[in-house]
């Protein structure tokens, strides 16, 4: 065997194994990232929700909002497919065009965030510099006729060791529900349960109802792992070079069958070039 | 065995690389065109969301061509050791990648081969492109 043969089967060998890694780790589920470390309270006795939150590889099929549905099938009104039809077809992404995710979309997004916890509001921190600030008092009611907005408004309340988060008053317009392009109108309707049921882990069961794109009401839940503690949300200046957005098309492209976005079959790569480090 | 441990670390970087597209491979990139593009530097942006950098090179004719590359955020690709100094004016770089749905002289820099010879990857990482 020559030595060049040699070195491309140590390769070959090598990418065999750190790939046979991957798929490892694609199997873990968050249970696998064990936790004795309890769950950190406030100094009145509340969860605390601070830290840096990372998806884990067993949230799939990510950037779906339909993930928790058989088929992930979700189900749409008329108006809703019409909705999810021009969505794909007539649309380029929001969040490419640097407008904001909203609520549910950052839920199922694969971007780490961040929670800053305080007595009586709660921050969430997100990559591209976007943030939602809800108030946590359960006295407090939703408003007549609120501002349409992406992220809602939004209304924080205890119920027990659960952090709910009650929103309504979201835009129709340059918005998908999720990366898939799926759709919402303004009768959307959030409300999140959140729980951090250890140090290591926060938890959401998400209720969605929009009775104008969906027949009826579905759930969506995930949890995250807690990162390291040198982990934070750093600046991500989402229109700082937007040169992609001249070369967008609508929709996210193909959708496979598993839910996720791309091409079943691409094309190979050229096989890396055969040249000597200097 | 340099070159094959920058294989193993670019392995290694997308196994445990965060989930961070910022739009659907899918949406801007056809997986049914790969490229190779061998051209000089001419010009770097080490930007958000994406970087770009431009390759002078010459078409199937002989005729110039300017290449604009793109891969993923600073951030992403500093961690995973494909880093800013990598990339200097006039040095000869190869791109292996997908060009544009559009038609565009544009390419997703997936595998880059730098003028060292090392190969790093400049895939967005989770953006649902080729791995």
């Amino acid at each position: 065997m020559s030595a060049s043969r040699a070195g491309v089967s140590v390769v070959a060998a090598v990418a065999v194994a750190v790939l046979c890694g991957v798929a490892g780790q694609a199997q873990l589920s968050v249970a696998d990232f064990k936790s004795n470390r309890p769950t950190p309270r406030t100094a009145a006795g509340k969860p605390d929700l601070s830290g840096y939150w990372k998806g884990t590889t067993d949230t799939r099929p990510g950037g779906n909002i339909g993930k928790d549905l058989p088929g992930w099938k979700l189900p749409l009104t008329p108006a809703g497919e019409a909705a999810l039809q021009h969505n794909l077809t007539a649309t380029i992404d929001p969040e490419s065009l640097c407008i904001i995710g909203g609520i549910p979309r950052h839920n199922a997004s694969g971007l780490p965030f961040e929670v800053l916890q305080g007595a009586n509001k709660i921050a969430f921190l997100y990559w591209y510099s976007y943030f939602r600030l809800i108030p946590i008092d359960a006295n407090r009611k939703h408003s007549d006729d609120p501002d349409p907005s992406f992220f809602g408004e939004e209304l924080g309340r205890w119920e027990g060791d659960t952090l709910v988060i009650d929103s309504i008053g979201f835009k129709d317009e340059k918005v998908w529900i999720d990366e898939n392009a799926n759709p919402h109108s303004d009768a959307l309707h959030v409300v999140e349960r959140w729980t951090r049921p250890d140090g290591d882990h926060i938890h959401v069961e998400t209720l969605i109802e929009d009775s104008k794109f969906y027949t009826r009401p579905f759930t969506y839940s995930r949890t995250w792992v807690l990162g390291k503690p040198d982990e934070e949300i750093q600046e991500y200046a989402c229109s700082e070079n937007n040169v992609d957005a001249a070369h967008l098309g609508f929709g996210p492209g193909p959708i496979r069958p598993d839910g996720t976005r791309g091409y079943i079959d691409p094309a190979p790569l050229p096989p890396p070039l055969p040249r000597t480090v200097k | 065995m340099k070159r094959i441990l920058s294989v193993v670390a670019v392995l290694a970087a997308l196994a445990s690389a965060p989930l961070a597209a910022h739009h659907s491979f899918a949406a801007e990139f056809d997986a049914t065109k790969a490229i190779r593009i061998m051209g000089t530097l001419t010009k770097v942006e080490w930007t958000n969301p994406h970087i770009y950098f431009y390759l002078d090179a010459k078409d199937e004719q002989g005729n110039p061509v300017r290449w604009t590359c793109e891969s993923g955020a600073p951030g992403a690709l500093t961690r995973r050791g494909f880093k800013r100094g990598d990339l200097k004016l006039g040095d000869t770089i190869v791109v292996d990648g997908y060009r544009a749905k559009n038609g565009a002289n544009l390419v997703d820099a997936r595998r880059v081969t730098l003028a060292d010879g090392r190969i790093v990857s400049g895939a967005s990482a989770g953006d649902g492109g080729p791995q």
